[in-house]
C-alpha cells in the first residue's frame, strides 16, 4: 500500500511485464514520477520495442486511459510496491 | 480415494477448468447482466460523461429457449460531440508545433464536457452515437457508433477519423484487434460503423488471464467483462474511463 505522501514528490516503481509472443525488455523495471501521465509508460514501451501497436494493461484486467495519472493506477492496482504493467504485441493468446 | 473426495477434486478441477479453458466470450445473458452494472458505476463513478441508457429491444418467437426469452437490448450514449477544438481558429497561418500533440491522447474529456466545448464560427461541430449491442455470432459485446452534423448530415468515415484519430487504420494496432467497419445496426437496420468484433475474445482472455496474478473465478471475470472491454475499446473512440471503476479498494 503507497504511503500517503505529497504527489510531486513520489515516485512509483513500474514493471514491464511482457505476455504472449512480446519481446522481452532488457530493461523492465524504472520508477517514474507519480504525477506523470501513463501515456510516458505507453510511449516508453513503443520507443523501447520499437513498435506502435501494443496492448497494455495492468493485472485487474484494465486497459488504463492514456491521461490516468501513474500514482492513480499504483494506488488502485499497485501491489508490493510497484505497478505491474503488461504488454502484448498480438493478440495470440497462449 | 473415496467417492466423496473424488466429487470434491473433480468439482475443483471443473471450476479451475472453466477460467483456463475459457474462450473470451459471455453468453447474452451476462452480457445484458453486465451491462446494466457497467451503466450503474459509469453514472456513478464517471460523471465527466452523461450516462448511458439500456434500450430493450423485445424478441418474441416460437422456439422457447432460454436465451431468447431473456429480454435482448443494447446500451446507448447519444449526442456526445466529437469536436476538437479548431486549430484553424487558433492562426490560418501558423504551422501547428509538432511537439504539442505527440505525446499524450487527445483529451477526450475536455472536448465532450459541454462546460468546456468550443465554439467557432468556421468549425461546425460534430457528434456521435454510441451502442453497445451484443454478438451473437462472435457472443461478445460489440460498439457501434455513428457521427453526424448539427444539421444531421452523416459523418463519413475519413471525417470521423479526424475528430477520433485513434480509430484510424493507422493507429490501431497492425493486429487489427480492432478495426472498423461499415454494417446495418442489428436493431435499428441503418448502416453504422462499428468495431470489429473478431478480436475481441482474444484481448478479453489477455485482460483476464495474462496477468501474472492468481486465475480469478469465471464468475468474477463474467461480473467484470463489460467493464474490462470497455477500458481497451472505449480509448479508441475517446470515451475513457477512470481506473477507480474497476477497482473497489
Amino acid at each position: 500500500m503507497a504511503a500517503e505522501s505529497p504527489t510531486s514528490v513520489r515516485k512509483v516503481v513500474v514493471h514491464l511485464r511482457a505476455t504472449g509472443d512480446a519481446p522481452i525488455l532488457k530493461q523492465a523495471k524504472f520508477k517514474i514520477p507519480g504525477t506523470d501521465k501513463f501515456a510516458k509508460v505507453i510511449d516508453f514501451l513503443r520507443r523501447q520495442l520499437h513498435r506502435d501497436t501494443l496492448f497494455v494493461y495492468v493485472n485487474s484486467a484494465f486497459s488504463p486511459n492514456p491521461d490516468e495519472l501513474v500514482i492513480d493506477l499504483y494506488n488502485n492496482f499497485g501491489f508490493d510496491g510497484k505497478l505491474v504493467v503488461n504488454y502484448a504485441c498480438s493478440m495470440a493468446w497462449g | 480415494m473415496c467417492l466423496a473426495t473424488l466429487e470434491v477434486f473433480w468439482t475443483v478441477i471443473e471450476v479451475m477448468m472453466d477460467v483456463c479453458n475459457w474462450d473470451g466470450t459471455v453468453s447474452a445473458k451476462d452480457f445484458r447482466i453486465g451491462a446494466l452494472s457497467f451503466a450503474q458505476k459509469w453514472e456513478s463513478l464517471n460523471s465527466a460523461f452523461p450516462p448511458w441508457s439500456w434500450v430493450p429491444c423485445p424478441k418474441h418467437s416460437w422456439l422457447a429457449s432460454h436465451e431468447l426469452l431473456q429480454e435482448e437490448g443494447y446500451l446507448s450514449l447519444e449526442n456526445i460531440c466529437i469536436s476538437r477544438p479548431n486549430e484553424e481558429d487558433i492562426d490560418q497561418n501558423s504551422q501547428t508545433d509538432p511537439g504539442e500533440e505527440e505525446t499524450s491522447c487527445s483529451e477526450k474529456e475536455d472536448d465532450i464536457d459541454d462546460a468546456t466545448l468550443v465554439q467557432s464560427n468556421h468549425h461546425e461541430l460534430h457528434y456521435c452515437d454510441f451502442h453497445v449491442v451484443y454478438s451473437y455470432t462472435f457472443r461478445v459485446p460489440v460498439l457501434y457508433l455513428r457521427a453526424y452534423c448539427s444539421d444531421g448530415r452523416p459523418l463519413l468515415l475519413d471525417e470521423i477519423e479526424k475528430e477520433l484519430p485513434a480509430c484510424s487504420s493507422k493507429e490501431l494496432p497492425e493486429t487489427k484487434w480492432a478495426f472498423i467497419t461499415q454494417e446495418e445496426h442489428p436493431y435499428l437496420k441503418r448502416p453504422w460503423y462499428k468495431l470489429h468484433p473478431c478480436g475481441t475474445s482474444e484481448f478479453m482472455k489477455l485482460l483476464f488471464l495474462g496477468g501474472d496474478t492468481a486465475q480469478p473465478k469465471l464468475e468474477v471475470v463474467l461480473e467484470l467483462y463489460l467493464l474490462s472491454w470497455f477500458s481497451a475499446v472505449g480509448q479508441v473512440v475517446g470515451l475513457t474511463i477512470p481506473c477507480k471503476m474497476l477497482n473497489d479498494r
